[in-house]
């Protein structure tokens, strides 16, 4: 072919035409408002020279009407395409602000769609970053109609091959459905926002002032309404995060997650482990130090830290292979479970089930936090909601009793007769119906009527109960518990035992779907 | 009697104090352990730990009377040691130890009452005719009294409550329309505090120097002074950097003020070790402040600066023990100069905010002249529980100059890992021109120094640094990791085909 | 025509932002060549033997600590004296910058609880003036009772305590609505 030939000038031409817009316009434009250009995010996300965009250069087909203004650019907004990173195939789209605010137009959405099956059909890892005004107006029902196309193939790919969002400017209105569906929601602190009515609405109908980052910024959605996962301060970071992700997943839901290669050759005793939590039942620790001393060193990577906090969740590596933990947080309201933190266990349990990641939960529960706050907003669909999440999960589940595991609590958290694998339990464990205080009151009530000194009788039937009922022992004789351990043995436990299970399959019976108590 | 067994009733560094000297006497110590700090250092040093930490009661281990004394008395244990704080001061601990007959290592609960109440304790000292502040005659009645005795005295004056201490319950009056709001929010406040709403008033001494005299007694009727502490370097009333002698004396005014400090320890027949504080103003007069009957956290400073070795600890048991000083006044002889730091778990940037945490590493220097009282050792915890003090670094040298060159020599080689200490501000004090200069009072902290940690030019850039190095470093990590993703297609036929089936 | 471009500079490039908002550029951390503020600068970090890291410079020994990191905010102890930093890049500093100029001071400030503690007293209520450094509530902790300050002047919003609750680290303690 002729280089210099007619043909391959307008090839170039449009290539130009597309550079220019990518590189020069569009970043000087997002650069004014502190942020990165769609492009520059891909290229921050993958590996160096792999990105691939596709459909670069569709273009809206105009409308016979001519209400409102449109804009002629290539790309419709959206940047769409496929690379490694590192080293391994994902599927991206990056949303353009600067082309009409980056709003979801009909072609605009095909483009989305078209990535979404691609990344569906070769079971790979798929990442939406968004900075959309939301749906183009102009377009009427054909931008509605794609988002409902969007929600379909979220919902679809949903527990198949992991979904990422990354909200890097805002997402109104029915655009933050999209970013709900997929398994996790990155935000860049002060940049995005996240609402289904904006602040304007809010006024309109409510008269309250709100402000865009009250109503619906970063920290809204990592602290108060659990939307998401995690908050970073600038953009290179939150990019650097979604790598960091990834590497602890699988492709798809057929795959097991990847491996790193450890240099550890310890013997896996951590004696530090013996100290962490302190002989006074009722004394906080922080169990993220439980979790750095048994997991790899340094992989212990939390999800949703700053939501739900009497509950931790997160990602890590067991001699290399990822596995996924749910914890109590003694150290945030003693470790309760209440609404937020048993459904942010809940939905992190599903993930890991839906992706084969060994599941591991590090028990010290009081119970379910008490209160007619609780209640009324339904303590009890949601406490279910974890229940069933843990006995519907079948991939390899292991639980370490550290201390406290009381009454419904203890059913709840990956029982043995829940469906554990295999139930550890520390010496310092307590597991019964109640704490101590609640069950002598109970059993000795009329004793302690009558006593002279009831305190100093309470204070005995105390510490006969926990010799003879709330202790490790009692469940470990009856099977309940495998064996008790020595928690500087717990790593090395932990290591053999997940080895042991890597085979491990058990199907639950055939059905459409399971019921699980929304 | 010979005391062969000694419970102390207290913690921390004393506690590890009294456990050394009480070895090489060879008495057989006795120890408490609390909830609080089930595995702290002092622990360590003692023969036999006695356990409160299985019942928590509502008062607090070391202040509660009754369970200390039957701890004592069931294990038939000789003798008590206070320490400092807690129940050190407390006239009514030392009767009920002499009550069950365990000897009690400090004065008399008679010396300790006269002393401990400020208002008898001023008459004692106007009866012997130890210098005094103007003020009341003991505990006011009301407002107006208040008023008309700070108009005859003039202002400023203070308000103190009786029962005060440690710097609480007290208010400083500059004119006389202030005096009735402030005299009823001293008593509330002295109510609520002490359970005590006496309040006196008197002259107040605009930044003087807080001295002090250390004063040893027997029960034969001897005294003798041991020299004065320079108390100067305070904060709120807390005191964090003492040395003696203090620049402020000349031989003849230390006579002086000794000499008064005897006079009130003969007019309460006081035994063992006791401080007696003094004011002294711009132009070297000096006032009787109170006097505290127990061992000083600040002890070590004269300790080391006697020609003779004296063990105050010693002394204290041997007087209990009815033994007579070993010493006289013509004995003691002072050589060279004593510093002390108080390394306490506190964030200076944070105007002195405790620092709780775990002491995860800690380096001594060594030195003939560098002596460490220490509470702490690695993994301690720093609890909210006890106050912050952590250490005690006692540096000496032959003169003023010395003594401070080889105290800011031990502190930089004073290493602590995981907590912020006092460390940079006991460097900034002793960096500070004004206190080099041996002219500072009370006010030194406020008005002279004008940074209150010590950091040199470059520290910050090779903090930015050192914070940098650290970032690029993971990322590094991150980024040279190899993620094997195909090993996660490896997946042995029993799984895949369960697997696939089960979809 | 440009279609990707260099991800990785050749020689990494950082700014450390210390809270006071000076300014460390700082050039390959890890090689002989720092560079620091367009400076080679002579920096080596050792782990001694004992568990203590230390910086040596100009033949002089700092000891040093992290004793706070998260994501890029980092605070350092150098000879038992903290400092906070941010550690930024090009495109991260500019950001910053790009958003210190455009987001407004935000109305109201939160005082939190600087340590675990009991509160002792609160010195003001609701709809109390304050100036900034009065003293608002005092904070038991380590026997201490700390007082803590206003950071701004302004009114007193929402009081969170009240005497005798028991407080954790950063809990919210008092609301101050700027003037």
């Amino acid at each position: 072919m002729d280089v210099n030939g007619r043909q391959f000038k307008k090839f170039l031409e449009r290539r130009e035409k597309l550079d220019k817009h990518q590189c020069e316009f569009a970043e000087k434009k997002q650069h004014a408002k502190g942020k990165l250009s769609a492009r520059e995010r891909i290229e921050l996300l993958f590996d160096e020279d792999s990105f691939n965009e596709i459909d670069a250069y569709s273009r809206t087909s105009f409308t016979d009407s001519s209400f409102g203004k449109m804009v002629d650019a290539y790309g419709d907004g959206v940047i769409i395409g496929y690379g490694t990173i590192r080293g391994r195939t994902a599927f991206v789209y990056s949303q353009d602000f600067t082309v009409m605010g980056g709003s979801l137009g009909s072609v605009h959405a095909e483009k989305i769609m078209k990535i979404q099956d691609m990344a569906l059909k070769m079971g790979a890892p798929i990442i939406g970053i968004i900075d959309s005004g939301g749906a183009r107006i102009q377009e009427g029902v054909a931008s509605l109609a794609g988002y409902a196309g969007i929600f379909k193939r979220n919902v679809h790919s949903s527990g198949v091959i992991p979904q990422i969002s990354v909200i890097m400017g805002p997402a109104a209105g029915g655009a933050v459905y999209s970013p709900s569906i997929t398994d996790f929601v990155y935000m860049t602190n002060n940049t995005s926002y996240m609402f289904v009515t904006g602040p304007n609405v809010v006024k309109e109908v409510l008269n309250e002032d709100v402000s865009f980052d009250d109503l619906g910024g970063a920290k809204v959605h990592s602290k108060k309404s659990g939307v998401a996962h995690f908050v970073y301060e600038d953009e290179e970071n939150t990019l650097l995060g979604v790598q960091k992700l990834l590497s602890y997943l699988p492709s798809n839901n057929l795959e097991n997650p990847p491996l790193i290669e450890t240099p550890d050759k310890s013997s896996g005793i951590v004696e530090q482990l013996r100290d962490v939590v302190p002989d006074d039942t009722n004394k906080p620790y922080d169990v993220k130090d439980v979790i750095n001393l048994i997991v790899d060193k340094g992989s212990f990577f939390e999800v949703a830290e700053d939501f739900a906090q009497s509950v931790v969740i997160g990602l890590a590596r067991l001699k290399g292979r990822t596995i996924g933990i749910l914890a109590n947080q003694p150290k945030v309201l003693a470790g309760v479970l209440d609404i937020d933190s048993s459904t942010k266990g809940a939905r992190f349990i599903r993930f890991c089930d839906s992706f084969n990641i060994p599941f591991l939960t590090l028990e010290d529960v009081p119970g379910f936090l008490p209160g007619v706050d609780q209640e009324h907003n339904g303590i009890i669909r949601h406490g279910a909601k974890l229940l069933y999440a843990y006995a519907d999960a079948t991939v390899p589940k292991i639980t370490v009793i550290l201390r406290k595991s009381y009454g419904g609590a203890y059913c709840v958290m990956n029982s043995k007769n829940l469906g554990g694998d295999f139930n550890f339990a520390w010496p310092t464990a307590e597991i019964a119906v109640m704490g101590p205080e609640g069950a002598v009151s109970i059993l000795y009530r009329k004793e302690l009527l009558e006593s002279d000194d009831p305190a100093k009788l309470k204070k005995e039937l105390a510490v006969k109960y926990r010799d003879e009922i709330a202790n490790p022992y009692v469940a470990d004789e009856k099977g309940y518990i495998d064996e008790v351990i020595d928690p500087a043995e717990t790593r090395r436990k932990l290591i053999f035992a997940f080895e042991a299970l890597e085979s491990k399959h058990v199907s639950n019976p055939s059905r459409k779907h399971g019921n699980i108590p929304l | 009697m010979k005391i062969t067994s000694l419970l102390i009733a207290n913690r921390g560094e004393i506690t590890i104090r009294i456990c050394r000297t009480a070895k090489e006497m060879g008495i057989k110590t006795y120890g408490i352990k609390t909830a609080k700090e089930p595995s702290a250092f002092y622990l360590s040093f003692l023969d036999e730990i006695i356990d409160f930490s299985e019942e928590v009661e509502e008062i607090p281990e070391f202040l509660d009377v009754e369970r200390i004394v039957k701890a004592a008395k069931s294990r038939n244990i000789d003798a008590i040691h206070p320490g400092y704080g807690f129940l050190a001061e407390s006239p009514y601990f030392a009767q009920r130890c002499e009550e069950e007959g365990i000897v009690f290592i400090g004065p008399s609960a008679d010396a300790i009452y006269k002393m401990g109440n400020k208002t008898i304790a001023k008459q004692i000292a106007k009866k012997h005719k130890v210098p005094l502040l103007q003020g009341s005659q003991g505990n006011l009645k009301s407002p107006e009294e208040a008023r008309i005795i700070a108009d005859k005295i003039g202002y400023p004056v203070i308000l103190k409550a009786a029962s005060g201490g440690g710097g609480r319950g007290m208010r400083i009056v500059e004119k006389s329309a202030q005096i009735e709001k402030n005299f009823k929010l001293c008593t509330t406040e002295a109510e609520k505090a002490f359970n005590d709403p006496s309040v006196f008033v008197e002259k107040y001494v605009r930044n003087p120097r807080h001295i002090e005299f250390q004063i040893f007694g027997d029960k034969h009727g001897n005294y003798i002074h041991l020299g004065e502490r320079e108390c100067s370097v305070q904060r709120k009333h807390q005191k964090l950097l003492e040395e003696s002698p203090s620049s402020a004396l000349d031989d003849k005014l230390r006579k002086e003020m000794g000499d008064a400090a005897i006079r009130i320890a003969k007019a309460t027949q006081y035994f063992s070790a006791g401080t007696v504080e003094f004011l002294l103003d711009a132009d070297r007069n000096f006032y009787f402040m109170e006097m505290n009957t127990r061992i000083q956290v600040e002890h070590p400073v004269t300790e080391m600066v006697m020609v003779t070795g004296v063990d105050l600890i010693e002394l204290m048991i041997r007087v209990a023990q009815g033994e007579k000083l070993p010493l006289t006044q013509s004995e003691v002889q002072f050589n060279g100069w004593a510093i002390e730091c108080r390394i306490n778990a506190e964030d200076v940037q944070a105007g002195f905010a405790p620092y709780l945490g775990v002491v995860k590493k800690i380096q001594y220097p060594k030195s003939k002249n560098i002596r460490i009282d220490s509470g702490i050792t690695e993994n301690s915890v720093v609890t909210p529980y006890f106050d912050s003090m952590l250490t005690k670094l006692i540096v000496t040298g032959e003169t003023r100059e010395k003594a401070i060159a080889n105290s800011l020599n031990a502190l930089n080689k004073l290493w602590i890992k995981g907590i912020k200490t006092t460390i940079p501000f006991c460097k900034a004090v002793l960096h500070n021109k004004k206190f080099r200069s041996g002219d500072f009072n009370t006010s030194f902290i406020e008005k002279d120094m004008d940074k209150l940690f010590y950091h040199e030019e470059d520290d910050e850039m090779l903090a930015a640094y050192l914070a940098t190095f650290d970032f690029a470093a993971e990322l590094e990590t991150d980024r040279s990791t190899y993620i094997d993703f195909e090993q996660g297609k490896n997946i042995s036929p029993w799984v895949l085909n369960k697997r696939l089936r089960s979809l | 025509m440009r279609l990707t471009r260099k991800k990785e500079t050749e020689s990494p490039e950082y700014i450390a932002l210390s809270s006071q908002d000076n300014r460390y550029k700082i050039k390959n951390p890890f090689s002989e060549d720092i560079m620091i503020n367009h400076k080679k600068t002579d920096i080596k970090i050792f782990d001694d033997e004992n568990g203590f890291t230390y910086i040596q410079y100009n033949r002089k020994k700092y000891l040093v600590e992290i004793v706070e990191k998260s994501q890029n905010k980092y605070t350092v102890l150098i000879n038992g004296v903290s400092y906070t930093f941010t550690i930024e890049t090009p495109i991260s500093y500019k950001r910053k910058k790009y958003l210190e100029k455009t987001k407004a001071k935000s109305k109201t400030e939160f005082i939190q609880a600087p340590m675990p503690g009991k509160i002792v007293d609160i010195l003001v209520e609701a709809g109390a003036e304050v100036k900034e450094g009065e003293s608002v509530l005092i904070l038991e902790a380590m026997k201490m009772q700390n007082e803590i300050t206003a950071p701004i002047s302004g009114t007193v919003k929402k009081v969170y305590v009240k005497p005798n609750d028991i407080v954790n680290k950063e809990d919210l303690l008092i609301e101050i609505e700027r003037k």
